[in-house]
């Protein structure tokens, strides 16, 4: 698009700098011929001076040799003689300006034919007149009948009014070729003028457009921008909810670990041995206290049934030994079974005796577990509890 | 300006979590490990809330608070511990001693909505 405008304009330019040349050339050259013409009437008008100047000149010399011819003065002679001089001088100008001119020229041949004759004709009266009066008069008579002053009139009339007619015909053309010059500069400067507008034109439409492209990426960036910020706020939002996410994970791992350590540290400072049992029975967690009652080590332990130890004595209270057994019963039911005597064996196969305690495990309404706190005894129970009766699972 | 927190617990992970999500919601934090760092703390400037463990190194976090109101009678103070307590043992022993009790598997909100709670008072 911008290539296209700029060859648009370039071309304007060009136009308009072609139509500029040709008015110049064309004005140049009217001014030329208008100079020309110029020097051509001056020359008209020195024609016309000096073909009147050798006519006056003529009559003067005319006048001269009659009043010569009467008073026989030398004066009148001179008088006379530098009147024909002034016609012949008349004459050679004329003749150097109408060199070029052939039509004139002829006229001109003409008129000084006609001078020439007049002045042998009076050559001829002022030297009849050194003989006499008389003499002189019958030459003056005789020349009467050859061409005079009548004839060079007619021949200076005839080249002045030619030229007058020339002059009109050159005034006329001189005035058209203003005329024309006039309209073509005119025109020249309507032209440049329209052309002038037509780019100015042309320069306002592409502003025009330049503008509304700019202004419609102007608002696309305006928009990009906006649309970066919300999204830049929208990262830093999500950011700052993942670092919050992430503190709060980082402070529940925490938490939970503290807790659990905490927990540990509680069963693992108890006394007493403690069994955390399975639903089954199978023992799933042990504290030191019972390594350091059996010798077992808690690896050993793990995943074996509690039976495997640990035996209930039967309940002295109870009398008779129970169909079930009293801790599968206990945690089947939820309940409870304190202070039991039963024994436990260590790793030697010596078996010791325990006072057995069972909680059962809740989460929430459900039992999913027990778990067991045998204290030692220091003394052997009675004869009539000695028989002992394994935990059954 | 800032509300000062002064942070008391034994664990440094969770005194550098709690100095983090506290500052990052526009507190002014010292953290601190023990009883008599924290004596030291309450010297130099005092705090517009103490959160404290309740097992220090050096002392139990009660005791502490006990001699921290001594001189701060008006700061809330908030235990913030694993222990867990039984809702009667806070309510009739614990809300004596402390403003405010909370067990530290509490969320990170729970913390900061209990400080702003104890702070606009």
């Amino acid at each position: 698009m911008k290539d296209h405008f700029l060859r648009l304009v370039l071309g304007f330019f060009l136009v308009i700098s072609a139509v500029l040349v040709f008015v110049a050339v064309l004005a140049v050259r009217n001014i030329d011929r208008t100079m020309a013409t110029s020097d051509w009437v001056n020359q008209t008008h020195a024609i016309i001076l000096e073909v009147e100047g050798a006519f006056s000149s003529s009559v003067a010399g005319d006048g001269a040799l009659r009043t010569f011819v009467l008073t026989g003065t030398a004066r009148d002679q001179a008088a006379c003689r530098e009147a024909l001089s002034n016609s012949a001088d008349h004459l050679e100008v004329t003749k150097a300006l109408t060199r070029n001119a052939p039509a004139q020229r002829e006229q001109v041949l003409r008129l000084e034919s006609l001078l020439t004759k007049q002045a042998d004709l009076a050559r001829a009266v002022m030297a009849a007149r050194q003989v006499g009066s008389a003499e002189a008069l019958r030459a003056l008579e005789a020349a009467a009948a050859e061409p005079g002053i009548s004839d060079i009139r007619r021949v200076v009339e005839k080249i002045t009014s030619d030229e007058m007619a020339l002059l009109a015909e050159r005034d006329t053309a001189s005035y058209r070729q203003a005329q024309t010059t006039r309209w073509t500069v005119w025109t020249g400067v309507v032209v440049q003028f329209l052309f002038l507008a037509g780019v100015a034109w042309l320069i306002r439409d592409d502003r025009a457009a330049r503008q509304r492209v700019a202004a419609t990426l102007r608002e696309a960036n305006e928009k990009l921008e906006l649309r970066v910020r919300e999204r830049t706020a929208e990262l830093a939002t999500s950011n700052e909810r993942l670092a919050t996410e992430n503190l709060e994970r980082r402070w529940s791992i925490q938490a939970l670990e503290h807790q659990v350590h905490y927990n540990q540290l509680i069963i693992n400072s108890i006394n007493d041995s403690v069994f955390v049992l399975t639903k089954s029975l199978n023992i799933s967690r042990v504290n030191p206290a019972v390594s350091h009652l059996t010798g077992w080590e808690p690896t050993e332990l793990i995943n074996l049934p509690l039976s495997r130890i640990v035996q209930l004595l039967p309940d002295p209270a109870a009398g008779a030994v129970p169909l079930t057994d009293p801790v599968a019963r206990a945690l089947k039911e939820g309940h409870d079974l304190r202070h039991r005597a039963a024994t436990i064996e260590d790793k030697r196969g010596a078996r010791k005796h325990v006072r057995f305690t069972l909680f059962p495990l809740r989460d929430r309404d459900k039992v999913v577990g027990g778990v067991a706190i045998l204290e030692e005894m220091p003394l052997a129970p009675t004869p009539a509890t000695s028989a002992p009766s394994p935990v059954r699972n | 300006m800032k509300k000062y927190i002064l942070v008391v617990d034994d664990e440094a992970d969770i005194r550098d979590l709690l100095a983090q999500y506290l500052t990052s919601n526009g507190y002014r934090v010292t953290t601190v490990a023990t009883a008599v760092e924290a004596a030291q703390a309450v010297k130099q400037e005092r705090p517009d809330l103490v959160i404290s463990d309740l097992q220090l190194e050096d002392s139990d976090g009660l005791d502490m608070i006990a001699h921290l109101k001594e001189t701060l009678p008006d700061t809330p103070m908030m235990l913030l511990t694993g222990v867990l307590f039984d809702s009667d043992v806070i309510q009739n022993t614990l809300s004596k001693i402390v403003s405010c009790y909370l067990p530290k598997t509490s969320s990170l909100s729970e913390v900061l909505a209990n400080v702003q709670r104890l702070l606009a008072r």
